[in-house]
Formats: C-alpha cells, structure tokens, sequence
C-alpha cells in the first residue's frame, strides 16, 4: 500500500428478501451459488482484496444478515460504509419499487457527510430467469433520477456481469473516499478487538 | 412486511437490550431457533442511543397497562414500575423559535450575548448526536471484553480508549495518576508519596493476604491504617477503585484490582468506550445472533403472550401467534403481577451538550471523571465525549452524569454542574464550559428487583442498566440465566471468520479448497489472524461450520 491508510472499503448490500444479495456476494467472492434459496444464515460479511486503477484495496462487504426482512436493520449496521449497493429482482416489480426506500433508509441511518453524492450502485440481479418484470430502460431511467447511479444488470447464479459490478462498486467508493476528505478516517485509530491485541505488552502497567 | 412468521420457536426474546440481546445470540450460536421482538424501533430498549430529536420526542415509556385481560386470556407485556422517570428537558440558549420546552426548574436563564449555537443550529446536527440513555465503559480486561473477543463479537464494534482519568480534588479537577508514568509525571505527590503509592498500588495484586482481618471494614479504613496521606487516599478510594466511604474492604481491593489490571492493554486508561455510543452492543450481540439465523422484528404490535399449566406458551403479535419453548423478556416488558418488589431505587441521570471540555486540552476526546461525594451527596461518575467518540458533533461535547438517586436528578448534580460548569449568571467565568442543553431523567436499577414466586419457569427476566460503570454485571447476569435455561450447551463459543464460511455449493467440497489456493494470497483483515480454514457448505438448508476450533452444526430450520 502506497499510503500509510490502509484502504479498506465497507460496502453494504441492501435490497428485499430473496433478491439475492447473499448470492452475489457468494459468487462475487467465493464463485459459488446455491439455487436452494434460503433465509441468509451464517452470511456475515465477506473480504476480497482487488486492484482498482494500481491500487490494492480491501472490500468488505455487509450483508444484511437476514434483519432486512422485518425492517430491523439497526444502524450499526450502516456505520462507516463507503458504497452502498441497491438490488432488486428484474423478474420481481415490487422489489424494484423498494429501492426509493431502502435508498432513503440508507441515508437517513448512515447520513453521509454529502448525501447527494454519496455513492450508491444497482444492480438489477435474476436476468437469467423468466419473465422478465422491470425492463433495463427504467431502471435505468430510475438511476438516472438519482442523480446517475450505475446500473448492472447480473446474474449471481451465472456470474454474470459480477465481477464488473464490483469493480465499478470498488470504483465508486474508492472515488468517494479521495473527494470528501478522509471519510473512512472520520474517525482515526479506533481500536479493534482482536485475538491478535491479546499478547499486546503491558506497557504502562504500573502494577508490575 | 408482507413476511410472517413461522409458528413456531425455540426461544421468544422480547426487548433488545444488552441482557437479553446476549442470550439472543447464544442461543442462536448453539442452533436454536430464536424470535427476537422490540415494540420501539429501535435497537437497545434502556440501553439505547438517540439522536438528539429522537431523545427529546421519545417518552420511554409507552402506553397504559391497566388492561383488560380477561378478554382475550392474553397477558399484557409491560408495567408501571419500570420505567424512567422525572424526564426534564431544556435548551439553556436563546432560540430563534420559542418553542423552547421547559419541564425542569433549572435557574441560569441568561445568555451570553455571543453565543453563537441556537437551539435551531444544535437541532440540525440532531443526528450527529448518538445520545446515550445509559453510557457504558469496558474494562479493557474484563469479563465483556474478553467475551467480545472470544465470541468474535467485537468485529462488529470499534473503540476508543478513555483518553484521561480525572478526579475532583481540593476543589479542581487532577489528573489521576493510574499508571507508573502517571505517577511519577504527578507534580502533586511528593516523592514520599509516590514510593507509598507504588507500593500499594504493586501490593494490591495480593488480595487474600489484605482482606484478612478487614472483612468488616471498610476500604477507607484500609487505606488510613495503611498510613497513606490523606492526597493519596483520596486518588486511590475515589479513583482507582471509584469507591465511596462505605465501600468494603474486599469490594475496593476488588474494583482497584480491575482497573489495575486492565492498564497498558489499549491506550492510556483501563477504559474501553463503544465508537459512537453504547448503543451499537445490543447490535453487535443482535448482529451475531441474526448470522446464526435469528429472526428479528423491531416496531412490532405485540398484543401479549398466554401462559398454559404455569407455562409460558405463545406470544401474540398484531395477528399472529407464535409459539415458543422458552421466553427471554426485558424487566421492563414483565407484567407487574410477576414483580415482587414494589419500591425500586433510581439512578440519577443527566446529560448534557457543552461548548467545550471542562478542562481544555488538546488532543482529549474521552474523559472519564470521578467526583467523590461530599455532604451527603452520592459519588457521580461524569463521562464527557468530545467528537472522535462519534456521539457529538465538532467543537461541541456531550456530558453524561452518574449517580445513586439521592432526591432527584437535578438536587443530585447540582452541586457538581455548580462546580464544573458555567452558570450563565456568572459571566466572568470564560473557563468553564457553558451548557447548551440539558436532559435528566431517574432509570430505575433492576438489578436486584424481586420476582414472584408464580413466574412460569420457563420465562427468562433479564434486568436493564445497573450502576457499575461496565458491563460485566450484565455479562454474568447473561451467563447465569443462559446456564439456567440451556444447562449442557456452551455459552457463546467462538464464531468462525466469515471467510470461515462458505456458503450454498451443490456438491464439490474439493473446489472450495481450489478457490483458497486460487486466492491464497488474500489478505482478510490486516489485523486478524489469518485462518485457512475450509469450510464446506452443505445443501439441504444447512450451512455446516467447521472451524479451527470446534466442529459445531449449526442446522438451520
């Protein structure tokens, strides 16, 4: 890493149940997908180290763990992202209408130092499957009304267009990190537990 | 919302504070299949962060619970006696608008004529501010810490350790000398002094060897026939092992041994603070059980639950009934029939938004204060957060007091506020901290409240805020209650890495391995152990974990 910052990006995934978030996450990651759809267990958050324009960054990405199916993602969850990616179904119109609201759930919860031009992504997942609800024409015409959002159109189970989507995720975070000064340092040296501070020394101790 | 629940549960839990947040997810850690309901929707109940809106406009306490319940056989969730109490809240400038509320009878009416924060400007960055109702520090080697860590909870939190420790002596505020470097940088101790305190402060380790013959004295008496001059008695009862006068001699060995022992671990002080606020632990805890498949449903209609031969049996929802084995509810949700007790203590509550920190320095953003009690007042633990504590905007500061409920909130601190703060009267004092808005309330200490001898043994009553400043009551509160209801299942085993998990292959455990080579070289997370752990993931609605540690079966369904 050519800065002392470590670039780490937090991306969250939001977007109704079963639009398959945890599945392109998978498949983004780990090049897996299950066709059993089931409620996300076990999904927590996945890491991929990419390169983006001759810099090594590290995306972490969030699922929702499954608390998005009764509204009950509490805000910790929101803390900190860098990119925040909408999904919807393409074969499914009421998960397209959501996104206005998880859009602006986001923003509320998160409130980004910039709102409008806090990076969002959408992808409009299933194009594999048939028949075909919200055509590309207005998602992207939804897009553009958000003050122009990228939209893919992927397919988690065919690895469709994933990878591309990520890039551009990686892109736009990594973009929006360079313009608003220090984002993800609002906070700088926060502490993390970790198995590895354990052994750390007892430096000041004065019992010793 | 258009989702229903399934009919049946291993385990209800209503409310989503720490307690009850904690045995959320262990169970969910060790299978079972959990429902987890708030009527707010919000996370964290009496442990909960607030906008600065959002405290101003929540009640805390809902609705009416004289209720009708022969009608339907439902007992109501909710009592009287748990709730906070004496709420006050008040901007102490001029506002543009004079909507101004006033519930409390806080003199300092005046304004500095330059002020330059309004109620408007302060309302605007409501949600900048993460308002604790109760603030928790961390032990940086207490029992939550350690379980945050052996869990793997704490990937879900950031930290900032206290950045300085100072007491209220001879009428002004010291630096407490906790650590060797302190002590001996401590122009206030003479070099005398600083050998005895060594002494003491090494000797303390050995608790056995000092609590005989103390054990029906105090620590005060303890430290006086140690010879200690009065300075360091005061550093040592009120500081070190935040005691007051009556404290026991093994309870002050015992609170100065904790601190002691939690120096050098992170940062300067032996304090951990949750980055922005205490309202992210329930989460955390909330997160993990979530991960393990539990469900969770904030702002529910919750119309009561039946109880069937001394059993607890079902909860009733907005329009659906689910059944359980067991239920885990906050004190607050118990219906007052179960509750024995009918006086309970308060703790004494105030916050507050200031203009700058009570004693200016240049890098200190997390200030824990101890202001030992004087003329029949309680000790009050004073917590200040400056910006980097993520609770409160830049170049303003939110202050938390702390203390046993003596009369009410307001005679409680006055004293204190009078000390620290400006009263806008007095102009001349440019020094002190002016108070732009303050909120007090009493949180009643449920800790020890007496429950009935009727209440169903299968219902789980989990108890909110007590007055330590940490949380390792409610971890062993947690534990206790967890023991009782699943006696051979282990309390929350460490969880496995995300890249531990690998999720919804058909049937090619071989390749997983592949990809791990293929992407051998992939830095996880710079501080984080690294872990080549394979897991195969199973169809059949089963997510198998295998991790370095333990072959658990987490079957989903």
């Amino acid at each position: 890493m050519a800065s002392r910052k470590k670039t780490l990006l937090k991306v969250i995934i939001l977007g109704d149940s079963s639009v398959g978030k945890t599945s392109l996450m998978n498949q983004y990651v780990n090049r897996k997908f299950s066709n059993q759809y089931k409620a996300t267990i076990g999904a927590d958050f996945l890491t991929k180290e990419l390169t983006v324009d001759d810099r090594t960054v590290t995306m972490q990405i969030w699922d929702t763990a499954g608390q998005e199916r009764f509204q009950s993602l509490g805000v910790a969850f929101y803390r900190g992202a860098d990119c925040c990616v909408l999904v919807f179904d393409v074969t499914a119109p009421n998960t397209f209408k959501s996104l206005d609201s998880w859009r602006d759930e986001f923003l509320i919860q998160a409130s980004p130092r910039e709102p409008e031009n806090f990076p969002f992504v959408l992808l409009g997942n299933k194009v594999d499957l048939e028949p075909r609800a919200i055509s590309a024409k207005r998602a992207q015409q939804w897009c553009q009304s958000k003050n122009n959002i990228p939209y893919f159109e992927t397919s988690a189970k065919e690895g469709l267009n994933v990878e591309q989507a990520f890039l551009a995720i990686a892109k736009n975070a990594l973009a929006q990190q360079n313009s608003t000064v220090d984002l993800y340092n609002e906070f700088p040296d926060q502490i993390k537990l970790t198995n590895t501070q354990k052994s750390g020394g007892n430096g000041d101790s004065c019992a010793c | 919302m258009d989702y229903e629940f399934p009919k049946e549960f291993d385990l209800i839990v209503v409310g989503t504070g720490v307690v009850e947040s904690i045995l959320s997810a262990a169970a969910s850690r060790v299978g079972k299949r959990v429902l987890q309901i708030d009527e707010n929707d919000y996370y964290g109940g009496q442990w909960a962060s607030f906008s600065l809106e959002s405290i101003i406009k929540s009640k805390h306490h809902k609705k009416d619970y004289g209720g009708n319940e022969s009608e339907t056989n439902l007992l109501r969730f909710g009592n009287d006696l748990v709730s906070l109490k004496n709420i006050a809240h008040k901007f102490h400038m001029t506002s543009n608008n004079t909507l101004e509320e006033e519930t409390d009878k806080i003199e300092n009416e005046e304004q500095p004529k330059e002020n330059k924060w309004t109620e408007e400007n302060l309302l605007k960055l409501s949600r900048k501010f993460n308002i604790d109702l109760y603030p928790k520090l961390q032990y940086a080697r207490g029992d939550f810490v350690e379980l945050l860590i052996s869990s793997n909870i704490a990937r879900y939190c950031e930290y900032r350790s206290v950045s300085r420790i100072l007491i209220w002596f001879n009428n002004r505020l010291e630096s407490l000398p906790c650590s060797r470097s302190d002590v001996f940088a401590n122009t206030k101790v003479s070099v005398v002094e600083k050998r005895m305190l060594m002494k003491l402060l090494t000797s303390l380790n050995d608790k056995e060897k000092h609590v005989q013959n103390y054990e029906n004295k105090t620590f005060k008496e303890f430290l006086t026939d140690k010879k200690l001059t009065p300075n360091l008695i005061h550093y040592v009862l009120y500081g070190i092992s935040s005691s007051s006068d009556d404290t026991s001699c093994e309870d002050g060995i015992e609170k100065a041994r904790r601190f002691l022992n939690s120096l050098g671990r992170f940062g300067n002080t032996p304090f951990l603070f949750s980055l922005y606020g205490s309202g992210e632990i329930p989460q955390a805890f909330c997160r993990l059980s979530a991960v393990f498949g539990g469900t969770f449903a904030l702002g529910q209609q919750i119309q009561g639950f039946s109880i069937s031969d001394d059993k607890f049996k079902s909860v009733t929802l907005q329009s659906q009934t689910v059944e359980a084995e067991k239920l885990v509810l906050n004190i607050e949700n118990l219906p007052a029939r179960f509750i024995k007790s009918d006086k309970l203590e308060y703790i004494s509550r105030c916050i507050l938004i200031t203009d700058r920190s009570v004693l200016d320095s240049e890098k200190e953003h997390l200030s824990l204060i101890f202001y030992p009690p004087t003329d029949g007042k309680s000790f009050t633990t004073v917590i200040e957060m400056g910006f980097l504590t993520g609770t409160c905007p830049n170049n303003l500061y939110l202050v938390h007091l702390i203390a046993k409920q003596n009369t009410s909130p307001q005679e409680d601190f006055q004293h204190v506020i009078d000390k620290l703060f400006a009263s806008h009267v007095e102009e001349t004092s440019q020094e002190k901290p002016s108070i732009l808005w303050s909120y007090y309330f009493s949180m009643p200490e449920t800790n020890d409240i007496i429950l009935s001898d009727d209440l169903p043994n299968n219902i789980f009553v989990c108890p909110g805020p007590e007055i330590d400043l940490d949380y390792d009551t409610s971890v062993d509160k947690a534990k206790l209650l967890f023991e009782k209801m699943y006696p051979d299942l282990e309390f929350l085993p460490r969880a496995p890495d995300p890249e531990e998990i690998i999720i919804g292959d058909d049937n090619e455990e071989e390749e997983s391995t592949d990809i791990n080579e293929e992407d051998h070289d992939k830095v996880i997370n710079v501080e984080q152990e690294d872990k080549e752990n394979v897991i195969s993931a199973e169809q059949e609605d089963k997510v198998n974990v295998i991790s370095a540690e333990q072959e658990d079966k987490v079957d989903q369904q």
